[in-house]
């Protein structure tokens, strides 16, 4: 059932004159991998998914499906289903109708169509609902029949759309965990766009970072974590702490002194980027401190408290921590900081073109 | 199950209930109140000044009706209207399609246009238009349908370009990604989203067939006595008003059944 997916140079300009929705997007998704499209709205990552589905046809570029290149193939024949953010059920028909619909226009027989309809909606744990019209289900059930609905096409290869945006935090967890299970029992190729990185992170096997319509970085989401490879990608997955200074010989100088870099990054001006995670607040006295600054802010975080420290020198420079369960800090208090070498991550100063290195497609799910 | 009430509709208070009673009540005795003294009239065989209620029942009226060529005025009605509607209600829908999805250069000139006949007095421009057609050598029932469809035009386009509008394409790019191609995507997916709309729509163009006297008169040089015609010319002559009655019964009765009709179309849909 589960095809592999190539995109290859995506471009699609939506009008002349306007910088292009999607420039050169090359993505690799193996058969029966989840592949998540993070990026911020306006990033062109629904623009993948349309040139994907065959829904717009793009300027330049080709969609491969398992190997066969999809250009000038219609959406109803390119073997690809989709959930949109919004359900989109057919009012006219039953929820057992609409699982039962990609059956029907195949010309599948009422009858079997609808045994079939009843077995995915058994899938979504929606067993018995299918007498019921499809406007009378809540947000949940109804994105749950829209997930059924696009299993029953069988298809080679699933887009979601942000498919989950839409529901409250515990059902979009429960939404998760239901695509989890799927992909156990049915092992789909799934194309996942979303703007959330907790969202990427929970279903993805690798994700690739779109902004302004270009490829940032593609990779497993821990990778994108420890060594984000442009301010854009650090901004997305929720990194703060930016650190202008220069890098010379694999050592970052700036207001916070000189720190060893753990990767190779060329001679220059550059950021250096460290997740408040990974940050530890120590005493101002202790030896292993990195810097040492004051607690500027202390916003609650769930049972952890974020804490915002300034550090003197020409320019200063703002570090943010997460402190461990339960500790507690005033503002106002000096406090030492230590950086964790293999946390220490350094960009390019202005957010621009990516390095080379982060364009290569992904290798393997 | 169509009509099954939406479980998530809010309750009306009981204040809010009984003044929307009150409304349709008031709404009801409106549109039925005059149709009594025409039911009345129907039945009567006599009826002079100061009685309240008809002296003589009977079914006079009806049978001069019947006499004056009722039932081919009324089949006559019918297929006009069926036919104006049957061609206005696609070209509206196709018309208000591409305008409302900005696809037409100056949509708003080509909507005056489209709007101009409900602006132009009819009567003008079906003697305009009657020598043009008769010049052209066009029979005379094709030029009263042709003239009556675009009259209907504007109705049919503005209501369907309405309905696309608020219409979400995401629906037809669902059942495309779902396997549907694009003709079967009209047929299963478009058109029942549609279909109270387009039911609106070719109710407007059916009245306006039904209900028309000018164009049919001039541009059908009398050769096409349609129910209007046959009412104008009774009520015209000497007082029989029962017969008159019954003939405006008749014309009024259908246009009902199809509101009636149309509601529950969109009822069904809505539910």
């Amino acid at each position: 059932m589960s095809g592999t997916l190539e995109l290859r140079g995506l471009t699609r300009v939506h009008a002349a004159g306007q910088p292009p929705a999607l420039a050169g997007f090359t993505l690799d998704v193996p058969a029966g991998s989840c592949v998540a499209v993070l990026g911020p709205s306006g990033s062109g990552k629904s623009t993948v998914l349309r040139l994907t589905a065959g829904l717009d046809s793009p300027d330049g570029g080709s969609v491969l499906l398992d190997g066969r290149d999809l250009a000038g193939v219609p959406p109803e024949r390119r073997g690809m289903a989709m959930v949109f953010q919004r359900p989109l059920l057919f009012p006219h028909l039953s929820v057992r109708d609409n699982v039962a619909f990609a059956d029907r226009v195949r010309g599948v027989p009422r009858r079997q169509a609808r045994e079939r309809a009843e077995h995915h909606l058994e899938l979504v744990a929606l067993r018995g609902y299918g007498d019921r019209p499809a406007r009378a289900l809540s947000g949940g059930q109804e994105q749950r029949v829209a997930l059924a609905r696009a299993l029953a096409a069988e298809p080679r290869v699933l887009l979601l759309d942000e498919p989950f945006s839409a529901l409250d935090t515990t059902l979009r967890e429960e939404m998760h965990d239901l695509l989890a299970d799927l992909r156990v029992r049915l092992d789909p190729t799934v194309l996942l766009v979303t703007h959330d990185p907790a969202e990427a992170d929970a279903l993805a096997d690798t994700v690739a970072v779109l902004d302004g319509g270009r490829l940032q970085q593609a990779g497993p989401m821990r990778e994108l974590y420890a060594a984000p490879a442009s301010l854009a990608v650090s901004r997305l997955l929720g990194g703060r702490t930016e650190v202008p200074g220069t890098v010379r010989d694999g050592v970052h100088s700036s207001v916070l002194g000189a720190l060893a870099v753990p990767r190779p990054v060329p001679d220059g001006p550059g950021v250096l980027v460290v997740r408040p995670e990974a940050v530890r607040v120590t005493s101002p006295a202790d030896p292993a401190a990195d810097a040492t600054g004051t607690v500027v802010r202390v916003r609650r975080r769930g049972l952890r408290a974020l804490v915002a420290v300034e550090v003197p020198g020409p320019g200063g420079a703002s570090v943010e921590a997460e402190l461990a369960t339960g500790e507690e800090l005033p503002a106002g208090r000096t406090v030492g900081l230590v950086l964790p070498v293999a946390d220490r991550a350094v960009v390019p100063p202005v957010d621009g073109t990516p390095s080379d290195a982060a364009r290569s497609p992904i290798s393997h799910g | 199950m169509g009509l099954r009430k939406d479980p998530r509709a809010p309750h009306h208070s009981h204040a809010r209930g009984g003044a929307l009673h009150a409304g349709h009540a008031a709404l009801a005795a409106w549109l039925v109140l005059p149709l009594v003294p025409l039911v009345l009239w129907a039945a009567a065989d006599r009826w002079t000044a100061p009685a309240v209620l008809p002296q003589a029942w009977g079914t006079a009226g009806l049978r001069d009706a019947v006499d004056a060529g009722a039932g081919t005025g009324f089949l006559r009605s019918t297929v006009l209207g069926l036919v104006v509607a049957a061609l206005a209600t696609p070209l509206g829908a196709m018309a208000g399609r591409a305008l409302a999805t900005h696809r037409v250069p100056l949509g708003g000139a080509v909507l005056a246009v489209l709007l101009s006949p409900l602006v132009l007095p009819p009567f003008a421009v079906a003697l305009g238009l009657d020598v043009l057609l008769l010049r052209l050598g066009v029979p005379s029932p094709v030029g009263v349908v042709l003239l009556l469809t675009v009259a209907a035009l504007p109705y049919t386009t503005v209501l369907m370009r309405a309905a696309y509008a608020a219409h979400d394409r995401g629906f037809e790019d669902e059942a495309r990604t779902l396997g549907a191609t694009a003709r079967q995507t009209v047929f299963h997916v478009q058109l029942p989203l549609l279909a109270p709309a387009l039911a609106g729509a070719a109710f407007l163009a059916f009245l306006v067939g039904w209900s028309d006297y000018v164009v049919t008169l001039l541009v059908g040089g009398g050769q096409l006595v349609t129910l209007p015609l046959l009412v104008a010319s009774a009520a015209a002559a000497t007082g029989n008003e029962a017969q008159v009655a019954v003939l405006s019964l008749s014309s009024v009765l259908p246009p009902l059944v199809l509101l009636v009709a149309v509601g529950l179309v969109g009822r069904r849909a809505r539910a």
